[in-house]
């Protein structure tokens, strides 16, 4: 190691790298990749999953999971597309479906603390019941947006598009009440020990409460960002949206097992560098089918060398205590 | 009993004699169905913990309440974050935490600074941190369970300056502790429990060791180490060669049959890690084994319980129970090998019947072996289950990292005769200690090792309890004067 | 082990009494059929992932599985591709097949797992993508048709009065019966889920049994597909696609921890029973596709915390 302790501060951000690796891939591969343009459309097309994962890493620092995202995600978007195709202007429609949101978290973690059954059972359930609801509203035909929604999708401030604004507002507050806030420090310390928690005093009821809380709403805002750009709700809109959140933010360094994550960069880069090998493989006109397979090997090998890194800074902690 | 400002009353008691029924008491867990305390005269009665943290009674419990993953100054105030308003949001205010956090952590003299994490620090620093988060509810007096377990003798050394420290700034303290020396050095005041009762109780100068042993267990304890009929031989079954791995270097021993070799040092010296290796628990880089007639170079714990060696780990709860699993179970662990008949399948009756056999040599104290779960034994039986598991084993080569760890003064005199008596039919041993009196009482040969290496041997007629512990602090003595 | 009766094998008994009372067409011999063809498979595919939850993993992959080994099946056997005239070897060649496939899937899995030290759930996570995908880019999304008629007919061809596809899942049970409660695999895998150092320490063979229980799943997914390809007439890349859940759900509902360790293989069957059960009874009762899904999530969630409330008054009773 010639540079000590620029090797010690990268090996923190494996991830980080690990993206730098990824776009220089694919920039190599296709010069259309590596422009603002494309990057700006990564972000855009990144920020609905981004919303999302924040929300799941709140429930992940807890030990917790979120089954139910990708429902709820389903459900804001054809209640809200409803509501505008019904009347509502759109500014009333976007509050009423967060508040939604809400609602739905709130159900999922009152079932946690009230009635003490494991997360993934409750948020199975509510993944079942939402993705019904869903159906039964739209009558289990795509819901075609009105264009104020494609405005909002498509709106720029400053010549960055409204829903990137938002990702990184999210992403931006959210760490800050993780890093900064009582109810933050004590999510950590939830997601370490339940058990100690209610021993140093922690509400722990009041912390679980809130952040499944946090992670409807999260969903229910993701779900808005992403129908946004796409203009209609299909059936399927959302499936298999709460394992690409998880990924995301367990790629950005966030442990299913608790006490241990950050928004940002971790989830936040984790969600870019899922969307990045998705736009780098349209972009070098990858054959679709093969999609999948790249992604989840490219996903895998991520997974891989962040684990032996992980593996062996454990043994070599062993070493240095 | 009473306990004065300014003082320190030990209190000691075998496992189950009630020390613990008293503190849960006297921190609001359990209410007493008669009697009545008093704190300050007036009277103490605590309806929850709570009411027992307000009232200043501070409890150092032996497992420590704390978050690994936050820093120290989040650990001292997880639910009392100083905070400030800033655009409308209440955020923690950073630099007046990590203020009072250093005021707290210089009380207890811990030299760190407050934003490191909890997991970055050594247990005896972390144990500081659990009184320093004490010493914020202002408390009169602190309870001090069983603190010194994970701590090495220079750290409880450390806690023991403490205590007298805190005792100067007058407050009370209770300490609850097996390890009767530590009694000795550090008591005001003790006070003996039996069967649920206070057996005896006075001022220090009136108790001698023999006498404090006499109280807890009621009856004179013939010998503490059990005497071995059978001498050790000079044939080495045991010979580790040359042993490198990434934290212990040139470690080379030998054991003979019927022999107990003790291993001392410092916490850090690397006994835990050469066993680790030998093991093949952690890496080995080079070097070999030979166990009776075979020369292993590679390791693992599956291939030397089937060669008749096994291998006590210092943590019991992490490395030595099945949590949730019965008793029955938890000494079945290493035998299910042994008893398959040809399809592969467990042969169950004759497993069932021979795990109730070693916990009958063992004298578990049980009611139900395969439905009673191996947490609900007291410490002292969860170690004899343990044990029970590597005896079931039949194993020619015991190796112990810290057997008697945390364990009362009746169960430990039953260990060593467990010990002594499997060497006495012809196995041999190796036993890692930080407690000097256990290895001078119990082994023929004592290696002291430091920094990854041997330091020096010495045969029994050499046993000096000074001598070993300059030895270990690596003071002058080099390993020079070892021949191989 | 705690033994503690679990209070999903009461539920089961009483859901199934109220459906026969309340649902018309439910108590008859024809659904009792129906619902055995539809448990079967699942339940065969839920012991596998519970296999895995036991060691305090998860098993993400399966649906994908399910997808590829009906691909890889379809074109062993299906008289559209197959290479093999006999129709009778095509389908013997055809199921090892689909097992063999299933199996390297778990090795590959388990081996991720147990001796690379990735985490469970994105290896598997990731399993799912991949599988998924490939089972889809090898057939283009299209479906196998013109399968042998005796793996069509063999959801309807008897043998000593009972079904193949029963007999199969009875023998599958049988066999992960003798593994987890007899065998050595089967205490190693409790005391793996319990903890993993203790056991390692203790001489057991930690990575093998991690890699078995992956293959064990994967191959039990296998045989799973083999039944629902066989009575669905079709290898299809999607098959099983919308399952994870109610096999993840089947195995949890049962009471299994996902924290390892703990659970029985007949609270799984039972778990497995109830929420076929569960598609069965809704189905008949004639609720339409999405109002099933929001009533199953009411049940699954009312089943749970009577599941909860029972265990309490267990432990308070104890």
């Amino acid at each position: 190691m010639s540079n000590p302790v620029i090797f010690k501060r990268l090996r923190g951000q494996s991830i980080v790298i690990l993206l730098a690796l990824v776009i220089l891939v694919f920039s190599l591969l296709s010069p259309g990749y590596f422009t603002t343009q494309n990057f700006l459309n990564i972000l855009l097309q990144a920020s609905g999953l981004t919303i999302v994962a924040t929300g799941m890493t709140f429930v992940l620092l807890t030990a917790g999971i979120d089954l139910s995202v990708g429902s709820i995600m389903f459900v804001a978007g054809v209640i809200s597309g409803k509501l505008v195709v019904g009347g509502l202007s759109v500014w009333l429609a976007v509050p009423v479906t967060l508040v939604l949101g809400i609602i739905l978290g709130l159900m999922n973690g009152w079932f946690v603390v009230r009635f003490k059954i494991v997360p993934f059972i409750v948020t199975l359930a509510t993944f079942f019941a939402g993705r019904g609801l869903g159906l039964l509203i739209s009558e289990t035909r795509a819901v075609n947006l009105p264009d104020e929604f494609l405005q909002i999708g498509s709106a720029r401030i400053l010549g960055i598009p409204l829903p990137v604004i938002i990702m990184i507002m999210v992403v931006a507050v959210a760490q800050l009440v993780l890093d900064r806030t009582v109810f933050g420090r004590q999510v950590y310390a939830v997601g370490n020990s339940q058990e100690r928690s209610v021993k140093a005093g922690i509400n722990l009821n009041r912390v679980l409460l809130r952040v499944y809380i946090i992670c409807g709403c999260c969903a229910a805002l993701g779900g808005l960002v992403a129908i946004a750009q796409l203009g209609a709700v299909s059936p399927t809109f959302g499936f298999q949206s709460e394992f690409m959140a998880i990924a995301a933010a367990v790629l950005g360094g966030t442990s299913l097992f608790g006490g241990k994550g950050r928004v940002f960069p971790g989830t936040l880069v984790g969600a870019l560098l899922i969307q990045s090998i998705q736009s780098g493989l349209v972009i070098v006109n990858a054959d679709p089918y093969l999609y999948p397979l790249i992604t989840g090997t490219i996903i895998f090998l991520i997974v891989l060398v962040d684990s032996q890194r992980h593996y062996r800074r454990k043994q070599m902690k062993g070493i240095s205590t | 009993m009473a306990v004065n400002g300014g003082q320190v009353l030990a209190l000691v008691g075998e496992n189950g004699a009630g020390k613990s029924t008293l503190m849960n008491v006297l921190g609001g867990i359990h209410q007493p169905s008669s009697g009545e305390m008093h704190l300050n005269n007036e009277p103490y009665a605590p309806q929850n913990a709570e009411d027992a943290y307000n009232s200043g009674v501070a409890f150092i419990h032996q497992e420590l309440n704390l978050f690994p993953n936050l820093s120290i100054s989040e650990n001292l105030f997880i639910n009392s974050f100083p905070t400030t308003k800033r655009a409308g949001l209440t955020l923690i205010d950073r630099s007046s935490t990590n203020q009072k956090a250093r005021e707290l952590l210089t009380r207890v003299d811990l030299k760190v600074a407050p934003d490191t994490r909890v997991e970055d620090l050594s247990t005896a620093q972390q144990q500081l941190v659990e009184i320093a988060k004490a010493m914020a509810g202002k408390p009169r007096i602190i309870i001090f369970d069983e603190p010194t377990t994970a701590l090495s003798r220079h750290e409880s050394q450390a806690l023991f300056q403490l205590i007298g420290d805190l005792r100067s700034q007058g407050i009370a303290m209770i300490y609850i502790s097996h390890n009767l020396g530590d009694i000795m050095q550090l008591a005001d005041n003790i006070a003996v429990l039996r069967d649920g009762t206070l057996v005896s109780a006075g001022p220090k100068d009136q108790y001698s060791m023999n006498r404090l042993i006499r109280d807890m267990v009621g009856r004179d304890l013939d010998s503490y180490f059990p005497a071995r009929s059978k001498k050790a031989s000079d044939q080495a079954v045991w010979e580790v060669r040359k042993l490198k791995s990434d934290r212990v270097t040139n470690i080379s021993f030998k054991v003979n049959e019927c022999e107990i070799l003790g291993f001392y040092g410092l916490v850090g010296a690397g006994r835990s890690e050469m066993v680790r290796a030998i093991l093949g628990l952690d890496p080995v880089l080079s070097g070999t084994v030979r166990w009776k007639d075979s020369t292993y170079h590679k390791f693992s714990p599956a291939q030397w319980i089937k060669n008749g060696v096994v291998y006590l780990a210092e943590d019991r709860r992490e490395e030595g129970l099945l949590t949730g699993k019965s008793i029955q179970k938890n000494i079945q662990l290493a035998s299910f090998p042994r008893y398959l008949n040809p399809l592969k399948l467990v042969k169950y009756a004759p497993l069932d019947q021979e795990s109730k056999v070693y916990a009958d040599i063992t004298k578990i104290n049980y009611q139900n072996l395969n439905r009673q779960q191996v947490q609900t034994l007291s410490g002292g039986n969860q170690q004899k289950v343990v044990l029970s598991r590597l005896l079931m084993t039949h194993p020619g080569m015991l190796i112990l990292d810290e057997p008697t760890k945390g364990i009362d003064i009746g169960a430990r005199q039953e260990i060593y005769g467990l010990i002594n008596k499997l060497v006495d039919q012809g196995a041999s041993a190796i036993i890692i200690s930080s407690e000097i009196e256990e290895l001078l009482g119990m082994c023929d040969r004592i290696i002291v090792m430091g920094q990854g290496q041997i330091y020096r041997e010495f045969s029994k007629q050499e046993f000096d309890k000074n001598t070993i512990l300059e030895a270990a602090l690596g003071s002058g003595i080099s390993n020079m004067d070892r021949g191989d | 082990m705690t033994k503690s009766p679990n209070i999903i094998l009461y539920l089961c008994l009483v859901y199934y009494l109220a459906a026969a009372l309340v649902t018309p067409g439910f108590f008859t011999v024809n659904n009792t059929w129906n619902l055995l063809y539809n448990l079967m498979p699942l339940l065969i595919v839920a012991v596998g992932q519970m296999l895995v939850i036991l060691t305090a993993g998860i098993d993400l992959s399966v649906t994908a599985i399910i997808a590829v080994t009906s691909v890889v099946g379809g074109y062993i056997m299906s008289a559209d591709y197959s290479p093999v005239d006999s129709s009778s070897l095509a389908i013997a060649l055809g199921i090892l097949g689909m097992v063999i496939t299933g199996g390297i899937i778990g090795l590959i899995n388990g081996i991720s797992v147990a001796k690379l030290k990735m985490p469970a759930f994105m290896v598997t996570l990731t399993g799912l993508m991949f599988f998924g995908g490939f089972a889809v880019w090898l057939t283009k999304s299209q479906n196998i048709y013109n399968l042998p008629a005796g793996l069509v007919d063999m959801p309807y061809t008897s043998f000593l009065g009972l079904p193949l596809p029963i007999w199969t899942g009875l023998l599958v049970l049988g066999l992960i019966y003798l593994v987890l409660n007899k065998s050595l695999l089967g205490e190693w895998i409790y005391a793996v889920g319990v903890n993993p150092k203790t056991s390692r320490i203790s001489g057991v063979n930690v990575d093998l049994t991690i890699i078995m229980v992956y293959m064990l799943s994967g191959v039990t997914a296998a045989i799973g597909s083999v039944l629902y390809t066989a009575r669905l007439e079709t290898g299809s890349p999607v098959m099983g696609q919308n399952l994870l859940l109610d096999v993840i759900g089947a195995v949890v509902i049962g009471g299994t921890s996902l924290f390892g360790g703990k659970g029985l293989l007949q609270w799984t069957v039972a778990g497995a029973f109830f929420m076929a059960m569960l598609d069965n009874s809704l189905n008949l009762a004639g609720l339409s596709y999405f109002l099933i899904m929001i009533v199953k999530g009411v049940i699954i969630l009312s089943a749970a915390m009577l599941n909860v409330w029972g265990e309490r008054k267990v432990i308070w009773s104890a």
